[in-house]
């Protein structure tokens, strides 16, 4: 078990600059969320959990969590991270930075993929657009065990938990069953504390 | 074309106005509750509102999934920049959004203020085991288009043990990583592909 980075000093809010360089971290962010926005995650922790400190990683753990059992795209998780960095401002700062932190990270995508849609006649047979699917493919690939990995470390949860996770990861490539199920079931055991962390 | 008649004698709706792709997109996000995005924004886009045939759905889908951003995010952005361009691309992205932001903060504010509370942290720890399961499963489920091609794997592994144990950070390996897998793959004329000769 890797010891938690107890060494990092939180980094307070209190300023408008600082809300201003969370936002500028995630918009620089945004153009490099290959494969469905999920290859950011990995970028997500160390931002949150080490360099900031807005989160434990348990912490991290259970916003993910969250993002992912909520209906709707789970990249929402940026609005959650951009909450945890306010929180200690009060809710009100928190909102501010989450609607911020989350129009960072969609706006720049969004332009390009306006750019796409309008263009795409002609990007469509263009070299450039087979050599960009092709060769990030793998890379997206790479990426996205990597963090398969990460999410597992941070969750740190005993056997059971891990018995657990490798079991909905196979029932997720085997079967069409709801997630939802899984973190029902899951929670369940943990609320009668067979699993724990 | 494989679509019987019933899609084709079917004319187009007009295209839709700001308000309309907010409302539609609106109505996806609903629909969506408890999974199936994609299947229910081909329902009420093509079969329902008729704003698209299904064959510009689909080159939507492709474009959504080829650029960076989250898919469903940006068949949404798609829809409405097909349709309005810009405004168009907000007023899409706003309704998709609206309904599952509002309630996704309303639960974070709930997760802030009583996380520590000894009860929520152990069901937590059993939620977080299997979404720990989800993320593992995501490299898996692209697997298995790439077995066939060996430069593939080892792109993928050498980017995975980079991440895993160098802890090599995502930004710059995407910018090193990417134009050389770029340069592999780039579509080279001269390489005889299913009897089309060479061009030289």
């Amino acid at each position: 078990m890797v010891a938690p980075a107890s060494a990092c000093t939180p980094m307070r809010l209190g300023d408008l600059g600082h809300l201003i360089e969370v936002v500028a971290t995630f918009l620089g962010l945004s153009l490099f969320s290959l494969g469905g926005g999920n290859t950011l995650l990995a970028e997500y922790h160390h931002l949150s959990v080490t360099q900031y400190c807005w989160l434990t990683p348990s912490q991290f753990a259970d916003i993910y969590a969250l993002a992912e059992a909520a209906p709707g795209p789970s990249s929402m998780i940026v609005g959650l991270l951009g909450m945890a960095a306010a929180w200690p401002e009060g809710p009100g700062w928190a909102l501010l930075s989450a609607y911020g932190a989350e129009i960072a990270i969609l706006l720049p995508s969004t332009l390009l993929m306006v750019v796409a849609c309008l263009s795409w006649n002609r990007l469509r047979d263009s070299p450039w657009r087979i050599a960009f699917e092709r060769g990030l493919g793998p890379i997206t690939l790479g990426i996205l065990f990597a963090i398969g990995v990460k999410i597992l470390q941070t969750a740190d949860t005993n056997a059971p938990g891990v018995a657990v996770s490798v079991l909905v990861c196979l029932l997720m490539l085997r079967t069409r069953i709801s997630p939802l199920w899984f973190m029902a079931v899951a929670g369940g055991l943990g609320a009668f504390g067979l699993i724990n962390r | 074309m494989t679509e019987p008649s019933a899609s084709a004698s079917a004319s187009p709706a007009p295209p839709p106005g700001l308000q309309q792709l907010f409302a539609g997109m609106l109505l996806v996000a609903l629909s969506a509750f408890g999974g199936g995005l994609s299947a229910w924004s081909q329902r009420i886009i093509v079969e329902q509102r008729r704003w698209m045939s299904n064959e510009e759905f689909l080159t939507g889908l492709t474009v959504a999934r080829l650029f960076p951003g989250p898919n469903q995010i940006n068949m949404a952005v798609y829809v409405g920049a097909f349709f309005r361009g810009l405004p168009g691309a907000l007023a899409a992205l706003a309704g998709m959004l609206l309904v599952p932001f509002t309630l996704l903060m309303l639960v974070g504010l709930v997760y802030f203020r009583f996380h520590s509370l000894p009860a929520v942290d152990r069901v937590l720890a059993g939620v977080v085991a299997a979404a720990a399961g989800m993320a593992l499963s995501m490299g898996f489920k692209i697997v298995d288009q790439y077995w066939k091609d060996p430069v593939a794997l080892l792109l993928a592994a050498v980017t995975f043990v980079l991440m895993t144990f160098l802890h090599v950070r995502l930004v710059p390996l995407v910018l090193v990583a990417g134009p050389l897998a770029m340069a592999w793959y780039w579509p080279r004329g001269n390489r005889p592909v299913d009897g089309r000769g060479d061009i030289r």
